[in-house]
């Protein structure tokens, strides 16, 4: 006790006081949040978004904001990456003091759910809204329809088809499956000494629906009145029992059934998965990855190929006032228009223009672009209701039990049916 | 003893210093108010609605609805069972080996430091790094599998370390006693050389080995740290979030689930369960004091009586 | 005195291997941040790179393309001002429970406990709007304010452990003298408790270094991240793979926490020696 006790807080303070002026020198100009505008100054819209910064989708985002920023001067766009997940999470914590965005783009299945917390813009409102709409494909543009209302605009589109890792088929000596059955064959063919068959990142009707679908069964009643009869359907129930034989025989893995398996993109670029029933982003995050990859539409089961509807919606939000929302419209005219559509194109985004999906160069970027058009003319949309994310939450965590063996798959999806009915009953 | 006079100076110079007093309490008092008491308050608020989230809606009261969801809840029953798990497990084996390394370093005289900072280097590193290190290493294609199968030929297959409840939650509590050790080893180690050293003198003299004395002085001794710890880690492992939403996420289907994650999903999930995840927070900060209360009957340290 | 010899060599022995089995996985760290993105997941994994694996790309894109300065440079200040008000706070807050009569003291005190045991996380929602009420939405001030709130009642718990071994004869003799609370706070108490109020700060130091839900929450403009929202936005960007990048800039972000540690451990011990020393 007789050494000076002081000289510790001395040290600290020391420490403290070189920290605070090495980040006050950098922090200070960023620090400050920016003040309500004032008339003569820019409107500055706040935009949300999931683009993949993997794929150098963010890279081309900033171009663009900086080309439209150029010719709208008046306007600044503020650009906030956030995760899937971590976007919805932060509209539903917005939603509570109206801490939102003056743009989002995110995925189709947010419509509905925001519309439930009353945050959206009724952008059909909007007068020239039709003309605007008119010049994107109707499917992908159906999603953000709730009655006879618009609540955003299409983004991007996109479907999944069938990825497979060539040289694994060419080793094991097989061709590329044309039905689910064979698919599902050669996936147990193709696993073994550390290879995997089969990869889904997740089990939610994203993933299973296809499936379901294209074997002639359903997930809810085409009203969305009820789930039992559908989800827990002898075609649902013998669907699923597929997917957990497989995952039994270790030839069907992802994260989400064994958070130890390597995710999609991991375990492409390790060689470790030979078949993905994906959509358009797959090429680019294997660039460098030196994977052979070959694509083919998804192959047929009893019903036809039925794949599930994807893409992303620009949405506007209530919240924001008539100059920022007039600005965010600009913005998002922008972002639909032919040149940004094609931009976005080259680096994995599916476009919803009309001009761009025969747009020469978004061809050379995204050869596969004709193999997906087909594809959407038979894609499926999830059911459009405000309750759909909690129901495919449902829909997941059941078939997750049955994949990986912790129910039988008959009881696992009639509880979902009688979760699913609960839910719709409540108010 | 002070005595009568030198007290009741005491008091009147209390009392004059009143508002010296109030500029000292009240910094902390408008801070711990604000961001601390008034969300706990709105919390415990929020448990007995229907909160209903969503711009300029209203929420409905439901009075203890909420608590009789949580109670009938098959995943938050897994998600208690699961944490109940973690703290079992982790909290005696971190105290454990991190008492046995503080004894270790206690006895040797050169290194110490670096051992310490080798031993604290898990502690400094942020769960959220160490977390994706362990998935990294526990992958099906990891480090720890490549040992078991390629180098040690323990296994035929990689093993599955995270795809069960049990397995996944057991590379867990691996991940957190690893990075526990060395917070205990610093607790302990300053506990240590608190302890007199005469008491050891004495105890060579009536001959005492080392595991005598270790059981005879060190541990009465050190009674009142062990509990302190104790309640500390029970707080922590209950308040476990980062490495279960990093490893599993709580996949597959919610069976690695622990309460924290859980509260999370609700809060988050598609409507919004915010009164649910409330009440769920409300039972967990009971149980903890609980067995908080319940550590304090069992070992009361003696030394403590004096304040 | 040759059992003795023996029983150190082995301490010295158990002390090196447990020591390897802590810093393995954090080896394991930093040579995969030594080696190509695409290479992280190749067969059979490598503890060490050879030769033709090892790059040092991953910093280089780090340390140049990522804003990795700017997120530093937050966090430092963030956990500055963090450091420093809840040190100022929670010692004032400790010297009045511990040493000064008022009403409700006891209940002050056992409120404070209360509050460690809510977990952070359950206040998500509440905290966010009182952010928003107070204009801290996006502003790293709203992330200083709420961990100072956080942190103060366990800083408060230990510098008041630590105070109530500092003899009460200290205090009257400033009394004698004449001087204030304050003087005594001043002259007796901050001096003598500064090992608990250094120990504390360390920890204190370190939490944004590693908090996440909440600054997540918050700091949502790529400028005003601190280093765990860069980190995990970083990792979910690039689509939860790049397993070597994300691992650079781990190792980047630990190399002031180390820095830390080792210029303070000596006061670290010290300080967290509460209630058991004899004065």
């Amino acid at each position: 006790m007789n050494r000076n006790m002081l000289k510790p807080l001395a040290i600290v303070l020391v420490l403290l006081l070189v920290g605070l002026t090495a980040a006050c020198s950098t922090v200070t100009p960023t620090a400050a949040p920016t003040a309500t505008p004032v008339p003569s100054e820019p409107v500055t819209i706040q935009f949300w978004h999931n683009y993949d910064a993997g794929a150098g989708q963010i890279d081309v985002l900033k171009t663009l904001i900086a080309e439209f920023e150029t010719a709208n001067p008046d306007i600044k766009v503020n650009q906030v990456y956030l995760e899937w997940s971590a976007l919805k999470n932060n509209v539903i914590a917005g939603a509570t003091t109206g801490m939102l965005p003056d743009v989002l783009r995110g995925d189709i299945g947010f419509v509905p759910q925001f519309q439930s917390l009353n945050v959206l813009y009724e952008m059909s409102s909007l007068s020239d809204y039709a003309t605007v709409a008119a010049t994107v494909m109707e499917a992908p543009n159906s999603s953000a329809r709730m009655g006879d209302k618009f609540y955003g605009i299409a983004a991007n589109t996109n479907t999944k088809i069938l990825f497979y890792n060539k040289a694994m088929f060419t080793a094991a000596g097989l061709t590329v499956p044309k039905t689910q059955d064979e698919m599902w064959t050669d996936a147990l063919k193709l696993t073994g000494s550390g290879k995997i068959g089969f990869v889904e990142a997740w089990t939610g009707v994203w993933n299973v629906g296809q499936y379901i679908w294209s074997n002639g069964g359903d997930v809810l009643a085409p009203d969305n009145s009820t789930a039992t009869g559908y989800i827990n359907s002898p075609v649902a129930v013998a669907t699923i029992q597929k997917l957990a034989d497989l995952y039994k025989a270790g030839a069907l893995s992802g994260p989400s059934m064994d958070p130890g398996a390597a995710g999609d993109t991991d375990g492409w670029k390790a060689g470790t998965y030979a078949m993905e029933i994906d959509g358009p982003w797959r090429p680019s995050l294997l660039a460098s990855s030196g994977i052979d990859l070959g694509a083919v539409q998804m192959p047929a089961g009893s019903a036809g190929s039925i794949g599930v509807l994807g893409g992303e919606d620009f949405m506007m939000f209530k919240t924001s006032d008539a100059k920022h929302q007039e600005a965010a419209w600009k913005f998002i005219k922008f972002m639909v228009d032919e040149k940004a559509q094609v931009d976005m194109a080259k680096v994995g985004q599916m476009p919803v223009n009309k001009a761009a999906m025969t747009n020469a160069d978004a061809l050379a970027a995204m050869p596969l672009l004709p193999v997906f058009a087909e594809a959407l003319k038979t894609a499926k949309a999830r059911p459009v209701t405000p309750k759909w994310g909690d129901m495919e939450n449902i829909i997941a965590t059941k078939v997750a039990e049955a994949i990986t063996g912790q129910k039988a798959v008959q009881k696992a999806l009639d509880e979902a049916a009688t979760e699913i009915d609960a839910l719709i009953a409540a108010k | 003893m002070p005595g009568n006079r030198s007290l009741s100076t005491q008091r009147r110079g209390v009392r004059q210093d009143v508002v010296r007093l109030l500029t000292l309490l009240l910094p902390g008092l408008i801070l711990l108010g604000m961001f601390t008491f008034y969300p706990i308050l709105k919390m415990f608020i929020m448990s007995f609605f229907n909160w209903r989230i969503g711009y300029q809606q209203t929420s409905d009261f439901v009075g203890l609805q909420n608590y009789l969801a949580v109670f009938s809840d098959p995943v938050a029953g897994m998600a208690l069972v699961n944490t109940l798990f973690y703290a079992v497990v982790t909290v005696p084996l971190q105290m454990a080996l991190g008492l046995f390394v503080a004894v270790l370093i206690h006895r040797i005289t050169r290194f110490s430091v670096t051992f310490r900072l080798l031993y604290y280097l898990p502690v400094i590193t942020s769960w959220v790094v160490v977390a994706l290190l362990f998935r990294y290493i526990f992958n099906n294609q990891g480090l720890l599998n490549y040992f078991l199968k390629d180098v040690a030929h323990l296994a035929d297959g990689p093993v599955r370390w995270l795809s069960t409840r049990w397995m996944a939650l057991s590379a867990t509590t691996i991940l957190g006693i690893w990075k526990g050790i060395g917070w205990n080893m610093v607790v302990f180690l300053a506990a240590l050389q608190a302890v007199p050293l005469e008491q050891y003198e004495a105890a060579s003299i009536d001959g005492l080995g080392a595991f005598g004395k270790f059981r005879y002085i060190t541990l009465p001794n050190i009674k009142g740290t062990i509990l302190f710890a104790l309640v500390m880690l029970s707080i922590g492992a209950f308040n476990t979030f980062t490495p279960i939403m990093v490893i599993t996420g709580g996949n597959p289907a919610h069976q690695t689930e622990v309460v924290l994650t859980w509260m999370y999903y609700q809060t988050f999930s598609a409507t919004g369960k915010m009164g649910y995840a409330a009440s769920l927070s409300f039972i967990v900060a009971a149980l903890v004091a609980g067995i908080a209360i319940l550590l304090f009957r069992f070992i009361r340290p003696e030394g403590e009586g004096k304040s | 005195m040759k059992r003795a010899r023996l029983s150190k060599a082995l301490s010295y022995v158990l002390l090196a291997l447990g020591a390897v089995v802590m810093v393995l996985p954090m080896v394991y760290m930093f040579t995969t941040s030594l080696r190509s993105n695409d290479a992280t997941f190749s067969w059979p994994p490598r503890i060490f790179p050879t030769g033709s694996d090892l790059t040092f790309a991953n910093y280089r894109y780090v340390l140049s393309e990522q804003n990795f300065v700017g997120y530093l440079s937050n966090t430092l200040f963030v956990a500055v001002v963090t450091t420093l008000a809840t040190a100022v706070v929670a010692s004032m807050l400790a010297y009045c429970i511990a040493r000064l009569e008022f009403h409700g003291r006891r209940l002050l005190y056992g409120t404070i406990i209360t509050t460690m045991l809510v977990p952070g996380l359950a206040m998500l929602v509440p905290q966010f709007e009182l952010a928003v009420t107070f204009k801290l939405v996006d502003d790293l001030w709203g992330v200083i304010f709420f961990y100072s709130a956080w942190m103060t009642p366990f800083s408060t718990f230990l510098i008041k452990g630590f105070i109530d071994t500092i003899p009460r004869e200290l205090d009257e003799a400033v009394r004698i003298d004449g001087g204030s609370i304050y003087t005594i706070f001043f002259r007796v108490i901050v001096p003598l408790a500064s090992p608990s109020i250094a120990a504390v700060s360390i920890f204190n130091f370190l939490l944004p270094f590693e908090e996440l839900g909440w600054s997540q929450t918050i700091l949502k403009t790529d400028a005003l991240r601190t280093m765990p929202v860069a980190i995990t936005m970083f990792f979910q960007a690039h689509n939860r793979t790049d397993w070597g990048f994300v691992f650079a800039m781990t190792c980047c972000a630990m190399v002031p926490v180390i820095l830390l540690y080792v210029l303070l451990q000596r006061y670290f011990i010290t300080g967290l020696t509460s209630g058991a020393i004899k004065g």
